[in-house]
This record gives structure tokens, C-alpha cells and sequence, in this order.
């Protein structure tokens, strides 16, 4: 029986008998559906590197509050000049 | 959802056929704690008349020293090693032999340390488990009242000569020591020195100065560099270039006024560049504090008011701050306490306003300032409790202590304090108190995990302080079904004592890994003769 299991014992020889993979049109049937993206948000830089983050988790806490207690008065001083443009989205952790 | 069996049985068949839930391993293979324990103990064992301090974390040695404090005696913790021939083991009482000291450790080594004027500071260790190097500290006695001279600050007190000494355990070979004169570090309870992966750091309370030092592989302590007057290594270098020009300038001024008749007032006025500098951290401190009120407010008008009310007004204050107390929070943060010179040295620095501040080393900068009783500063330790006591990335189980911010018991027995508390600054204060945390002042002991058991922390705890204690064995309940009592520890004679009077204190020193804790009860007897009578109970699992 040319069986994609080849000759696989099994109990009963007629089983998988109704098996037949020499068809080329029921085997691409049988392919799954390959999922291709049409937008291009998620294609990661060319020159990405994914790496740990040396500081720990407190640290980044730290400087995040720090960072927080400077901005918001810095955007007040210089609301003349629209800092929208230079911001970039924040990946969330 | 199926029962897991406690049954010991049961769970090692479990872990024959279960992986454990990924990054859980610890925590499962832990559960075994619950089965394996210390409930069996040999009270009053005759032990050596030593004073014993802690198991290295690894659990491979046992320190101690000589009771005059001169001696290191290193033990190595074995096991009991006895055979039973008859069948029924279980009832059979130990031999006698099985009861001494020695059946459990075995002297290494006893080196003398301390010299004769010198004695070993008995509360201070450190031990770097990744080269088995132990850091030991001997001193000579205190002198109050020392003069402050050289930058010394005045009120704290200075020892004559303060030696740290590097010991490989293995064999207690000296690798390496580290002299401080005229100097006074904070020795009791390793609290002026943190130990991080190979960085040491040493603060000197009398010259206000972080030392950095590292340990190399081969044992010598290398001098990284010293935080305090200046910051950045050459800052020292750019200060006495100046300083020269400064001199020469005020040389030609003096020559100009030769006749006149005040030369005698210019003279005692020597220019001492060295004295008009606040110190390179103190500037760090006020340039960002001043630096951060100004940027609050985007008027001029309310920006001046601002630091007039909150920065001018108590500038001599904060100028008067001093450094108490320094802990790593990764190999370029610095967590430092400031608080006033009163402070640094007593015992009660709870009732003293206090600072903390995280400072980068590698950039010199403050980046965060916080009064000691802040709501930001204690939302990050309740979150984060555990790295606070950053722990070295060598050691693995040190990371798995239990705090309030890795286990929910240990959590919600925070937050019924709070809740109890009368005055949430009062409690908030009292936590951050704790602040920076004093390094391996825990003990890894499985027994001590929240998650495992139920223990009064009044009476035993993970920290190596001593407690009060009891004539009542101090219980340890499941956490987990069946929530039953497990074992129990009780110090002291196993009568009791006689005396039910008497003031006793008790501290455990816990094995790592193996279910064996030594207990030791001092009674201290207030009429004379003044004696403290020790008791010494070995707990382990029979």
C-alpha cells in the first residue's frame, strides 16, 4: 500500500487504506492555509537587536519617577515648541 | 486541579514524572522542606566556649570565634554517622556520642586574627560565596570625644586602627586586610559595609568617605575609588591645580600690602581652597535638590519663593548632613542614607530626620532624593522590597528569601500593620527605617520561607538579630493543607530555666540547606556575679 506511513505496522492492514497521498491536488487541499500579514506595522528593523535590560526592575522604577518629575515642567516652560513630532510610541513591558 | 499528596513518598514519585511549572523549580523543590524537618533536639550539647556567629550561606562552614575575641574557629557541618543494628531504630534513644558537638562539626581551623590590643568585631562577617572568601574585622577600642581634625566630622567617635581581613575558608589562609586609622566604620551588624558580587563598600563615618573596593579572584582587595570629597577620580587632581593658581594670586596680594598694618590679619587668613568647597557628594546632593525645586514651578517669582522656603531656609541643615549608611543596588547604584551627625552614631536613629538618595556612580548623579518618610519611596518598597536587598547574581537561592514583595503572607502581614498603625507616616518612617537594608543580614533557610510555614517572627526570624525568648518552644505551622504544627524549636535547658525571672535572649543560627539549627539562650544574671550562662541546643531531623 503506498501509504505516506509507508509500512508502519498497525492492526488492521486495511486501515489507512482510504489514504492517498500520490494525488497532488488532495495533498495541497490538505495544506493549512498560511497566514502572510498585509500591513507592514509589525516587520521588526533590519537592525534589531533583542537584549536584556541590565537594569533591574527597581532602577528602571527610579529613573522612570525621575525622568516623570522633569518632563511634564519642561513641556510647561517650552509649550511653544510642539514636542509631538520628536516623541516615539513607548514599548509596554 | 488534582490533590497533590504531602506524603514524601508520593512526592518524590511526583517528581519523577512532573516538571515543575516553568520558574518554579525552586519553590517545588522546596515543598520537601515541609517534610524534612528539624523536630528532633539535643538540648545543653557541651560545646566549645566559642561565640557563634553564622553557616556561610552555601552552608559548607560554620564561623565562630574564641570567646576572648582573638580566634576565628572555622567548623565544617557534617552529619550524624552512627549505624543502628536492631530492627525497631525509630524507638531507640541516640547514643551518647551522637549527642556531642562534635558528632555534628568538625574544626577546620583556628587562626588568630586580632592582636593583643585588637579584638574581633564578633557581629561582623561577610562572606563572598563564589570564591569561598570570608571578610572578617578586628578593632581596636573606641576613643570618644576625638578631636576632629583632618576633615574629620565632629561627634563621631574614632577607633584607633580598624582592620578588615580577606580569609580563604577553605583552608583559612589570610589573602589579603585593609587598614583604616583614626577612622570609624559602623561594624556591628555589617552595617557600614555591603558586599555585592565582588564590590565591597566601606563607609567611613568619621571622613565621610564611601571607599569602593573589589575583591579580586586572587584575594587581594583592590581600591576603586573613594566617594565623598570628590567624585570622579581626577576631580581631586583639577581642585589642586586650582588651588595652586589660587595661592599664587593671593601671594602677589599679600606683597602688595606689605607696610600695611593689617598684614598680621592677612597672614592668619591663609586661603584654604580645601575648606570653602562643600564636599563633591554633598554638591551632588544640594545642586539636584535646588535643581529639581526649580524646575516645580515655571514662574520666576513663585521659583524664587520656592527656594527660599524650601532650599535657603534650611541650607545649613542640609549642609550638615552626613552619610550613615551606604548599600549597592547594582554594581552603579549607590542607595545612601544621609541624617545628622547625632543620628549616625546612636542606637535609636528612628527618632532622627533622615534622607535617601540614590546616587550613580559611573555618572556622578543623584538621580532620586527622598525624605525617609516619603509615600514614593515606600510605595517602592513595597513593591520591590526584595531588590532592595540586591542580592548577588552568583548566589541563586538568596534571591528567594521571603519579603513582603515575593509572598503574599509575608504581605498581608504588612498590611494588617499598616492597617493597625495610628499614624501612617509614623509607620511608613518606621519601615523605611530599615533602609538601607544591612548586607546578608537573612538567613536562606527554607524554614524561614512564608510560603512553608507559620512562625511568631517575634520570638525567631530570618534576621540574625537576637530575640527575646521564652520558656515556650516556638512553633512552626503548615502554611499548606493539612495546616498542621510541624516542628518545633526550643531553646534553652529543656525543663526550662529556673530562674523565670531572669532576662534571656535567645538567636538561631539556621542551616542553609541541611534541617539542622543551632539555638543559643544567654540568661543574663543582674546580680552578681555578673555571668551569662549559655545554652546550646542542636535541632535536626533524627
Amino acid at each position: 500500500m503506498d501509504s505516506v506511513l509507508g509500512n508502519w505496522p498497525s492492526y488492521d492492514p486495511h486501515n489507512f487504506s482510504q489514504l492517498r497521498t500520490s494525488d497532488p491536488s488532495r495533498s495541497s487541499k490538505m495544506a493549512p492555509a498560511t497566514y502572510h500579514s498585509i500591513h507592514n506595522r509589525d516587520v521588526p528593523p533590519a537592525d534589531q537587536v533583542i537584549n536584556t535590560e541590565h537594569k533591574n526592575i527597581l532602577l528602571r522604577e527610579i529613573y522612570r519617577r525621575a525622568e516623570e518629575k522633569l518632563t511634564p515642567k519642561r513641556a510647561a516652560s517650552d509649550n511653544l515648541i510642539p514636542e509631538h513630532g520628536s516623541k516615539q510610541p513607548r514599548v509596554s513591558t | 486541579m488534582f490533590f497533590k499528596s504531602s506524603n514524601i513518598t508520593a512526592r518524590i514519585f511526583d517528581r519523577q514524572i512532573c516538571t515543575p511549572a516553568p520558574g518554579t523549580s525552586v519553590h517545588y523543590a522546596r515543598k520537601f522542606y515541609e517534610n524534612l524537618v528539624p523536630s528532633y533536639t539535643v538540648y545543653e550539647v557541651e560545646c566549645p566556649d566559642h561565640s557563634f556567629r553564622k553557616f556561610t550561606d552555601d552552608g559548607q562552614y560554620l564561623i565562630s570565634f574564641s570567646r576572648n575575641q582573638q580566634e576565628l574557629i572555622v567548623y565544617r557541618p557534617r552529619w550524624l554517622s552512627f549505624s543502628c543494628k536492631d530492627e525497631d531504630c525509630d524507638n531507640h534513644d541516640l547514643p551518647l556520642k551522637a549527642k556531642r558537638f562534635e558528632s555534628f562539626f568538625t574544626q577546620l581551623y583556628c587562626v588568630p586574627l586580632a592582636s593583643c590590643n585588637e579584638l574581633i568585631c564578633k557581629d561582623f562577617f561577610l562572606y563572598m560565596e563564589s570564591n569561598k572568601f570570608g571578610l572578617f574585622a578586628t578593632s581596636t577600642a573606641q576613643v570618644h570625644d576625638a578631636p576632629a581634625v583632618g576633615g574629620a566630622v565632629q561627634g563621631v567617635p574614632s577607633i584607633e586602627k580598624i582592620t578588615f581581613h580577606l580569609l580563604r575558608l577553605e583552608d583559612g589562609f589570610v589573602l589579603d586586610e585593609k587598614v583604616f586609622c583614626n577612622d570609624y566604620v559602623n561594624l556591628a551588624h555589617n552595617l557600614g559595609v555591603f558586599l555585592y558580587d565582588d564590590l565591597l563598600t566601606i563607609v567611613s563615618l568619621r571622613y565621610q568617605i564611601i571607599h569602593i573596593l573589589q575583591i579580586r579572584d586572587s584575594g587581594n582587595l583592590v581600591h576603586v575609588r573613594a566617594i565623598g570629597e570628590f567624585c570622579r577620580e581626577d576631580d581631586e587632581l583639577f581642585l589642586n591645580s586650582n588651588a595652586q593658581g589660587m595661592a599664587l594670586s593671593d601671594k602677589n596680594k599679600q606683597q602688595q600690602l606689605l607696610g600695611n598694618h593689617i598684614y598680621n590679619n592677612i597672614h592668619q587668613a591663609q586661603p584654604n581652597p580645601g575648606n570653602s568647597f562643600l564636599s563633591g557628594i554633598k554638591q551632588r546632593l544640594l545642586s539636584f535638590m535646588f535643581r529639581g525645586l526649580w524646575n516645580e514651578e515655571t514662574d520666576d517669582t513663585l521659583r524664587v519663593q520656592k527656594i527660599r522656603q524650601k532650599f535657603y531656609f534650611h541650607f545649613q541643615d542640609y549642609c550638615d548632613l552626613i552619610i550613615w549608611k551606604v548599600q549597592f543596588l547594582d554594581r552603579h547604584h549607590l542607595l545612601i542614607k544621609f541624617g545628622s551627625v547625632d543620628g549616625g552614631v546612636s542606637r535609636h536613629a528612628d527618632t532622627h530626620p533622615a534622607f535617601v538618595a540614590v546616587y550613580n556612580m559611573d555618572t556622578t548623579e543623584i538621580v532620586s532624593f527622598y525624605q525617609n518618610s516619603a509615600d514614593e519611596l515606600y510605595m517602592l518598597f513595597e513593591q520591590f522590597c526584595d531588590h532592595f536587598y540586591a542580592t548577588s547574581r552568583n548566589s541563586m537561592h538568596m534571591n528567594f528569601i521571603s519579603s513582603h514583595s515575593n509572598n503574599i503572607h509575608a504581605l498581608e502581614q504588612l498590611r494588617s500593620i499598616k492597617d493597625k498603625a495610628s499614624s501612617s507616616s509614623q509607620f511608613m518612617k518606621k519601615m523605611l527605617s530599615s533602609l538601607p537594608f544591612s548586607c546578608q543580614s537573612l538567613s536562606p533557610s527554607p524554614y524561614f520561607d512564608q510560603s512553608l510555614f507559620r512562625f511568631d517572627d517575634k520570638l525567631i526570624s530570618a534576621t540574625d538579630r537576637h530575640k527575646q525568648s521564652t520558656d515556650h518552644p516556638i512553633k512552626f505551622i503548615l502554611r499548606r493543607h493539612p495546616y498542621s504544627l510541624r516542628f518545633k524549636i526550643k531553646p534553652g535547658p529543656e525543663a526550662g530555666s529556673m530562674d523565670g525571672r531572669a532576662k534571656k535572649i535567645s538567636w538561631f543560627l539556621f542551616h542553609p540547606v541541611l534541617p539542622l539549627a543551632l539555638s543559643v539562650q544567654q540568661t543574663l544574671i543582674m546580680q552578681p556575679p555578673l555571668v551569662n550562662i549559655s545554652v546550646v541546643n542542636i535541632h535536626f531531623r533524627r
